[in-house]
């Protein structure tokens, strides 16, 4: 099977994996949250006035027809109209994403620049004291949790210092026409520096340590003794030689943690008050706004579901010796 | 086989100092978790009540307050000049303030005190139980009284050693030639103050409105409207005179008879002195302060919310005490309380200790949830190959597309919070990781001969899996158990973090979401620091025993 074959096979199964996804959050939030007429209608309601709502959102059907309609609509690209926000719920979650996507991209730029950088370090100073208090400052700084060093951070250099604001992503009021007029401006990178800090810090640690396995064992291999032999400089052998051919291993970490991040780190946006897709997706499932929470779940498993195929396929560019059948 | 296996784990985890220290480390937590009621010096839910003796000084025309200075409730406190003064309380509490400080005070009595006098010569303190106590020549003394009612008040008349004190059912004694008498009152309600401006005249008041006159050698009752107990009098002369009482009483004396006056409070006022000519101060229950001006009562507002008890003034300067017992919020770390108190007044050092239980239970089980899931679908999909790798495998997938927090929130609104949930949703959620890393081994350890020789030999398939492959996977299932405890213990505490967890059960966790409900976690740095610790303490000992164990998956690591 060739490489076209390969493709065509792969988007398949991510298409099948797609539907059960769907299906499964389908009936898990319909059996499992309250009834969403009853959190979305304000009191005082008549139930004729319920009726009526839980008409117009199709709330009335049976649970079969209503599948059927969902699938259908998600099929047509219509993901539906949000019961809190009563508006498309596209707009809604590409919003969200965005706002996400501008705190967790940095956030995971940073981390993993930073991390590979010291994972290069630390397996050149094999031994020393500088592996040792590396190493452990790494696991150090992965085990404590990111909301408790959110809530550190707000505390030290939020409130006792007064250098950051600590919650949302502009000072209110602010006015901004589209998004980008929104982050291009200082006092959105004064809010972002807070919480993009807190999860890189987070994150660094594993490219640090992937890092140093990976490049310990490449540095046993034949290629670097020839480039000793060749009297190439140590620091241009580690960061030239050794660390390109450590690489794939972090790359496909990366591209996990991307896709992981489309959900954002909630807790990091709850904490931060940062109006990512993360604490939306929280919101949508406390009060039962099925298109809401689907639509942003639905979102989350797509990126996924191709980040970690499109790993495959560029593993297979940066490693010719992976054969795809 | 699986001797051999626990034994290299050991030897591998004793090589690394750094497991070694979080081996320790969690063998502690262990024993704290299983003895959490004995290590905890508090119940984690209980309100923690406090008492302690407070003065509250008026110096230089500003309020000055000077917490702890004693252990009790002081109850009542005397001038003897502006270097000099003592409070009385519960417990046989009396301190002495001389010299900028105040300092215990060694009496031969655990009575609650309640009154005080102070002369250059002559101190006297009466308490419960007929207590009375004079302080001669700088020695403390029990004096023999008449009588076993409670005493409530004492007053020395100025410049001499005649001192009048008001008690407990109608009680009056009298203090002549250094000898202490009863007096005949015909009341029978409890006296509760007494004021002497000179030897032959004086007031006491007392419950339901009593007051009584005392002319030198007897006393009369004075007919006076209502019905409001009264707390406290100050007579500075002997047609002058001042009665506040309940509800913001306040009554006035003018030299032949008592009219009401009416303040701004409607608490109780349990302390008062007149100033000056016409200005007068009182104070009362939730730190009420009130001054007398121009015949007008106005309200002073000092922040102050505890209950004074008794109050004195010398020239200018006013010392007022307190206080009742009042929930002890947000206190920083002390003796008492080691990490403080949370917005509720509960002890957070017990509330952490009763918090590793959750953690580690949480932690192990969905851990061993994790660990056997993972590595089950890890042999079946490698060994089996094909179909079933491929059906497992898009299972993988498809918990790799679920985010644990919002998925952890339906299966709590599905059912009810709870630990048995969040080991649920950790467990389900996060073997994935280990299925294919177990998956990968399997895969390789299935093309060797040792596997195919014994399937030439017969053997059936589960038992290849299980008796043949699974030792050799056992140290990397090791391994990923090691990773899952730590994510788990972090995943339990992000979910109650998010208040996911179970009511009433604290967990590390938990006791953030409270702190962070609360608001005051922003200033309360003795509340979130503790729990944050523990838990990167708690993960980060799992780390260096997983980091231990790499070596055993990859000995390339471990080469020096």
């Amino acid at each position: 099977m060739g490489m076209r074959g390969y493709i065509l096979g792969r988007a398949v199964q991510i298409l099948l994996t797609l539907w059960v996804i769907l299906t499964l959050l389908f009936f898990l939030f319909r059996l499992g949250l309250p009834d969403p007429t009853l959190a979305l209608i304000s009191e005082g309601l008549s139930p004729e006035d319920r009726m009526l709502v839980a008409e117009r959102f199709g709330l009335g059907r049976p649970l079969w027809q209503q599948y059927f309609i969902y699938l259908r609509n998600v099929m047509s690209g219509e993901l539906g109209t949000s019961f809190h926000y009563k508006a498309p719920v596209a707009g809604i979650v590409g919003e969200k994403f965005l706002n996400t996507m501008v705190l967790m991209l940095p956030a995971i730029l940073v981390a993993y620049g930073i991390g590979q950088l010291l994972g290069v370090l630390l397996a050149w100073k094999r031994g020393t004291r500088l592996e040792f208090t590396g190493g452990s400052l790494g696991l150090i700084f992965r085990s404590a949790p990111m909301f408790w060093t959110g809530m550190l951070f707000i505390m030290v250099f939020g409130i006792s210092l007064g250098w950051f604001p600590t919650s949302g992503m502009r000072t209110l009021p602010y006015e901004a026409t589209g998004f980008l007029d929104k982050i291009f401006t200082l006092d959105f990178l004064r809010h972002l520096f807070l919480p993009m800090l807190v999860i890189a810090l987070y994150y660094a640690g594993l490219p640090m340590l992937i890092m140093r396995n990976t490049m310990l064992e490449v540095m046993g291999e034949d290629f670097i003794e020839f480039c000793k032999a060749r009297g190439l400089s140590m620091r241009r052998i580690m960061y030239r030689h050794a660390a390109r051919n450590a690489l794939l291993p972090i790359v496909t970490q990366a591209a996990i943690t991307v896709g992981l991040a489309v959900g954002g780190q909630v807790v990091v946006e709850v904490v931060f008050s940062w109006p990512g897709l993360g604490l939306e997706m929280l919101q949508a499932v406390r009060t039962s706004d099925y298109p809401l929470a689907q639509a942003s779940f639905m979102l989350m498993a797509v990126m996924i579901l191709i980040l970690n195929f499109a790993t495959d396929l560029v593993y297979g560019k940066l490693d010719p010796r992976v054969v795809y059948s | 086989m699986r001797f051999d296996a626990l034994r290299v784990l050991w030897q591998t985890i004793r090589q690394d100092r750094l497991a070694l220290f979080g081996v320790v480390v969690l063998c502690c937590l262990i024993v704290i978790a299983l003895f959490a009621p004995l290590v905890a010096t508090h119940d984690p839910t209980a309100m923690n009540h406090r008492v302690e003796g407070t003065v509250f000084w008026y110096r230089d025309g500003e309020w000055l307050i000077q917490e702890s200075v004693g252990e009790w409730t002081l109850n009542a406190v005397a001038f003897f000049d502006e270097e000099n003064a003592i409070a009385v309380g519960n417990h046989g509490e009396v301190l002495q303030y001389s010299a900028g400080s105040w300092e215990r005070e060694e009496v031969p009595t655990t009575a609650q005190l309640h009154g005080v006098a102070f002369r250059e010569d002559l101190v006297v303190v009466v308490g419960e139980k007929g207590t009375i106590l004079e302080k001669r020549a700088g020695a403390w003394v029990k004096v023999h009284a008449p009588v076993d009612a409670d005493l409530f008040a004492v007053s020395l008349a100025p410049g001499s050693r005649k001192a009048l004190v008001a008690g407990a059912g109608g009680t009056v004694l009298r203090r002549r030639n250094d000898i202490w008498e009863k007096l005949e009152t015909g009341a029978a309600e409890d006296l509760l103050a007494v004021s002497l401006p000179a030897e032959e005249t004086g007031f006491i008041v007392g419950r339901r409105n009593v007051i009584l006159h005392y002319d030198g050698e007897n006393l009369h009752r004075q007919m006076v409207m209502g019905f409001r107990d009264l707390y406290d009098v100050h007579a500075p002369a002997e047609n002058q005179a001042l009665a506040v009482g309940e509800r913001g009483t306040i009554l006035y004396f003018t030299g032949n008879s008592w009219s009401t006056m009416y303040g701004p409070e409607a608490r109780d006022l349990r302390g008062v002195r007149l100033t000056g000519e016409d200005t007068a101060v009182a104070v009362g229950s939730h730190g009420v302060i009130l001054r007398l001006q121009d015949g007008q009562w106005t309200r002073e507002d000092t922040g102050y919310r505890r209950h004074l008890r008794g109050m004195d003034a010398y020239e200018g300067m006013l010392i007022a005490s307190g206080t009742d017992p009042y929930v002890n919020s947000l206190a920083r770390p002390s003796q008492e309380h080691w990490f403080g108190t949370t917005h509720l007044g509960r002890d957070i050092y017990s509330q952490v200790v009763y918090g590793s239980r959750a953690a580690l239970l949480v932690g192990f089980l969905a851990a061993i949830m994790v660990a056997v899931i993972g590595t089950n679908v890890g042999l079946f999909a490698g060994y089996f190959k094909g179909r079933v790798d491929g059906l497992l495998m898009r299972v993988v997938d498809i918990m790799y597309a679920l985010p644990l927090e919002p998925f952890a929130m339906i299966l709590v609104l599905l059912t009810r919070p709870g630990l048995a949930i969040i080991i649920f949703a950790v467990g389900l959620l996060t073997w994935r990781t280990t299925a294919r890393i177990i998956r990968s081994q399997v895969l390789s350890l299935a093309a060797r001969p040792f596997v195919k020789a014994a399937k030439v030999a017969g053997a059936s398939d589960l038992r290849i899996l299980y008796i043949h492959i699974a030792p050799n996977i056992l140290p990397l299932a090791f391994l990923q158990l090691a990773v899952s405890v730590a994510f788990a213990i972090t995943a339990e505490a992000t979910l109650s973090f998010l208040g996911l967890g179970p009511p009433r059960i604290y967990s590390w966790g938990t006791i953030l979401h409270e702190a962070r409900l609360s608001g005051a976690w922003r200033t309360a740095w003795w509340w979130i620091i503790p729990p944050g610790v523990l838990i990167m303490i708690t993960v980060v000992s799992v780390f260096f025993i997983s980091r231990a164990l790499e070596v055993l998956t990859n000995p390339r690591l471990g080469k020096r």
